[in-house]
């Protein structure tokens, strides 16, 4: 009998406990997203399940939203959306050009300040959210600075260092020492041995991070909560703002967007990290 | 010394409190073959790295054809290295990484395109100048990265350990190739191993390193057949290093047979006498009195026949050919005798227990 | 024997960018304490510990204790399912299932949360797919109130914070080798007895590494318990947002996140400590 951590045939209990619980666990993963996706197709207004017809309504409700500007809201859609991806892409390039020279003199460095360093780069990630949101608000505010789209940005930017510096210094663990003092022997400057070399083989690990980036960006909330403005507010925001009080079918058809987008671009991550770690 | 390409002049390199290398002088002749041997850590990594300049020495300088280059960077220096990761790089192609140095160079596409087939031809890999380097076997990979390394013309060849990583067979093959190749191309080399059967195929030079020092330099016979020092006895070959001591005539008793010895060792002073297995002879012995010993280990390798024998308190290695028709079995009782042509005496240091 | 490739000094300016580019979050923190020790409540003036005696309240223990309390009843939903999740994750042969698995797990994580609690508002809100289902087999009469209440919250939770486990287990799990599991069973044990004795032990530091992190990100939660809590649970991330928004207490707001982050980071600490302390002492032994 093969033994395994799941039993491919016998195991009784163990194996019936661990797929169980499995189960229960994907079904809590995944089971709103599905129900969002089903109801989004719904044709009736109420939220009935299953619907009893299917339409595609809400999608041309979406599109509708998109085009027709409502000058009565203060905040339109289509204004949220862009500022959503002009945050995403300021931060996922920002984020990115400064973690990929630090990877680099991390991996290169002596153990000291890599320690030091990789330490300070995870604190974002172990800060509570609501904090991060509240201290930003507070500098903000206190000191009444004038920052516009920065407001969110630089507070992304903070958000997602982690992520981006830990694709990039994965990738640079797979890059020798040796590799780049063989290009610098045949002749190449250590800047260049850096541009000929090291940069094309952390291709993937910046991808990665570059797309890491987009995607946390693009979906924040909590910390985007607290840094709004009339003028400057994200795609998150606009749909908080439009369901406190009720569950408007639209909104359900452009979560199906988001949806669709975020898996797509987690695709493009598995398939870059490939073997490479974890995603974390 | 008109002929002396590299000069190393009393280079030391110590890492914080540990000293790597200890005022290394080396005279390294143009055309010639030069292996740096010696067991891990004894620094000799760390001299081809600072021949190629990646790692400073703390003093002391280098001098290629009478100029300094200690300060030169090593992408100046034009020395081409095969390391021990080989090192290609996995993004290139195979014609890619042999052309990567002549890019540099600025040399034009054709060029690139003539030497690139040329090496390829000399290395004889022709067709595989498009493969990606993951689709290389592991000799092949070996060639490409010497390849790569010739194709700058370079003032110097360097190599660290480059053969490690293959299995016994193929490192065979690459070791008559690599020394054609040097040949061929009459380029200075320098190899680090701590191989010394490697070593001894490939030097016109051995450098024996230890302790951060150059324990001996000379040609591979002379290592072997004098060692300088006890050091080196012991590193290169099968040797036993034996305690006795030079009476009062300066005879030297070795094994229960007495010899004359040179006149510098001091009658009454204590040595260590270096013999190597194969220069030991065996013969029955009736009772195990005065100098007879025990065999307790036996094999037969095919190519010779070892055995251990038990004299006093320390255990002999002794070889003889396979032609030697003689057997002898665990717990028989054997007389030594060793060929005193063929002895080293050293002065005593008392680290002769630990050897064999 | 190889000294650093990279000088220091070059190291420092290669990472200059980065600093700055964290600088403001670094300048977040700082700012947080030092509000969190003013004697105003609007503006940073003077040192008191006032901020930090204000919030001695029964109001504010309770939110306190159901922080924690969610938090850990959520780490250990979590733990019991992340663990098969990761077994099976590990075991799967197909590529597809498991890049299909990878991201049914992972997107709870990063998906806009708004979505998410959309899903749970859909599933188990007063006219949800729950609800109208029991209602229509004749099992209840009135609907289940299972959201805007804690379970609706741990649910959240849960699903939020169950990627944060799986994949440090994940990554423990495939650290296993195989062998460990085929000894076992070769010494006589059966698959429960190998689980306690061999997978759990081997799994003990990723399982602690992970269980901290789960329950720093549950106990600092916020968009969670907005949106599914219905304002009614009360936990310190929706305390310290009211602190602000109706009130303008930002000392108040700063002290209670400064309780919340040594909160946080106390548990991180000490679960690292610990697994340093389990995996020396038999290093030791």
């Amino acid at each position: 009998m093969r033994v395994g951590l799941l039993p491919t045939e016998g195991g009784g209990t163990y194996r019936f406990a661990i797929l169980f619980l499995a189960t229960i666990g994907i079904l809590i993963s995944s089971l709103p997203v599905i129900v969002v996706t089903i109801m989004s197709f719904s044709a009736s207004e109420y939220s009935s399940f299953p619907p009893t017809e299917f339409s595609f309504r809400w999608y041309l409700e979406v599109v509708q939203l998109f085009t027709n500007e409502d000058p009565s809201s203060a905040q339109s859609v289509v204004d949220s959306t862009l500022t959503s991806l002009l945050v995403a892409f300021l931060v996922m390039v920002i984020s990115t050009l400064v973690c990929i020279p630090l990877a680099y003199a991390l991996a290169r460095s002596n153990r000291n300040l890599r320690e030091g360093m990789e330490l300070l780069f995870t604190l974002p990630l172990v800060f509570p959210l609501v904090m991060l949101g509240i201290a930003f608000l507070l500098i903000a505010e206190s000191l009444q600075l004038e920052l516009g789209i920065w407001r969110i940005a630089i507070p992304h930017i903070a958000l997602v260092l982690p992520f981006v510096l830990r694709n990039c210094l994965s990738a640079m663990n797979g890059i020798s020492v040796e590799i780049e003092e063989a290009a610098i022997s045949l002749g190449a400057s250590p800047p260049r041995a850096i541009w000929d070399v090291v940069v094309p083989l952390m291709k993937a690990g910046i991808l990665a991070g570059l797309i890491f980036a987009l995607i946390i960006s693009f979906n924040e909330f909590t910390v985007t909560f607290f840094m709004y403005t009339i003028d400057v507010s994200t795609l998150p925001i606009w749909m908080y703002s439009r369901t406190v009080s009720s569950l408007d079918p639209a909104t359900l058809a452009l979560s199906v967007f988001i949806i669709v987008v975020d898996v797509f671009l987690v695709v493009l991550v598995d398939k870059l990290i490939a073997g490479r770690g974890n995603l974390f | 010394m008109t002929n002396t390409h590299l000069n190393i002049e009393a280079v030391s390199k110590s890492f914080g409190p540990v000293t790597a290398l200890n005022q290394i002088d080396l005279k390294i002749e143009r055309g010639s073959f030069v292996c740096l041997l010696g067991p891990s850590g004894c620094g000799k990594t760390t001299l081809l790295r600072i021949i190629a300049g990646f790692e400073k020495p703390t003093a002391g300088r280098l001098l290629l054809d009478g100029t300094d280059i200690s300060e030169v960077p090593p992408h100046k220096r034009g020395f081409g290295m095969v390391f021990q990761s080989l090192a290609l790089f996995p993004h290139m192609s195979v014609a890619e990484n042999i052309a990567y140095g002549l890019k540099l160079r600025k040399t034009t596409a054709k060029e690139q395109r003539e030497r690139v087939e040329e090496l390829l031809n000399v290395v004889e890999l022709p067709h595989i100048a498009d493969r990606t380097v993951s689709a290389l076997s592991g000799g092949q990979r070996q060639r490409v990265a010497i390849a790569r390394a010739l194709a700058i013309k370079p003032k110097l060849f360097l190599l660290d350990e480059p053969l490690s990583a293959l299995d016994a067979k193929l490192r065979d093959n690459m070791q008559i190739e690599l020394r054609r190749l040097q040949q061929k191309f009459g380029v200075t080399t320098v190899l680090v191993t701590h191989d010394q059967t490697e070593a001894m195929m490939l030097a016109d030079e051995l450098v024996v390193l230890d302790h951060g020092k150059v324990q001996q330099a000379a040609t591979p016979t002379q290592v072997y057949r004098q060692p300088a020092n006890s050091l080196v006895a012991d590193f290169i070959g099968a040797a036993n290093l034996v305690k006795a001591e030079v009476d009062q005539n300066g005879q030297l008793a070795l094994f229960g047979n007495t010899f004359k010895v040179a006149a510098d060792h001091e009658p009454g002073t204590a040595v260590s006498v270096a013999v190597r297995a194969e220069n030991i002879s065996l013969r029955p012995a009736q009772a195990n009195g005065g100098s007879a010993g025990r065999v307790v280990f036996a094999r037969d390798l095919g190519a010779f026949k070892e055995w251990l024998v038990s004299v006093k308190d320390q255990e002999i290695r002794v070889r003889s050919s396979a032609s030697d028709a003689s057997e002898y079995q665990v717990g028989d009782l054997v007389h030594l005798s060793a060929d005193p042509a063929r002895l080293s005496i050293f002065p005593f240091t008392g680290s002769e227990d630990a050897a064999n | 024997m190889s000294t650093e490739f990279l000088p220091r000094k070059q190291a420092l300016l290669f990472a200059a960018p980065a600093f700055i580019a964290i600088l403001p979050f670094l300048g977040a923190c700082f700012y947080i304490l030092r509000f969190s020790l003013s004697g105003e409540q609007g503006t940073i003036e003077g040192l008191s510990f006032q901020a930090y005696r204000d919030l001695m309240t029964p109001f504010f223990g309770r939110s306190v204790w159901l922080t924690l309390k969610l938090a850990f009843v959520a780490t250990v939903i979590v733990m019991v399912l992340a663990v098969p999740l990761a077994f099976v994750l590990t075991s799967l042969r197909s590529s597809f299932f498991r890049r299909l698995l990878t991201i049914s797990i992972l997107l709870p994580l990063i998906l806009n949360l708004l979505v998410q609690a959309y899903g749970w508002i859909l599933l188990l809100g007063p006219s949800g797919v729950l609800n109208s289902s029991l209602k229509a087999l004749g099992i209840i009469e009135r609907p289940l109130f299972l959201l805007f209440n804690e379970t609706g919250v741990l649910l959240g939770l849960v699903q939020t914070s169950l990627p944060l486990a799986v994949f440090p287990i994940v990554g423990a799990v495939r650290a296993i080798s195989p062998e460990y599991l085929e000894a076992a069973s070769s010494l006589g044990a059966g698959h429960w007895r190998t689980f306690k004795d061999v997978t759990v032990p081997l799994l003990r530091p990723g399982l602690v590494g992970a269980a901290s992190i789960v329950f720093a990100f549950n106990a600092s939660a916020f968009a969670i318990p907005l949106l599914l809590g219905g304002r009614r649970v009360q936990m310190m991330g929706l305390v310290i947002r009211d602190m602000i928004s109706p009130l303008f207490n930002w000392s108040g707001a700063a002290a209670a996140g400064m309780i919340l982050i040594v909160l946080t980071l106390f548990v991180l600490v000490a679960s690292s400590w610990l697994v340093r302390l389990t995996t020396t002492a038999k290093e030791t032994h």
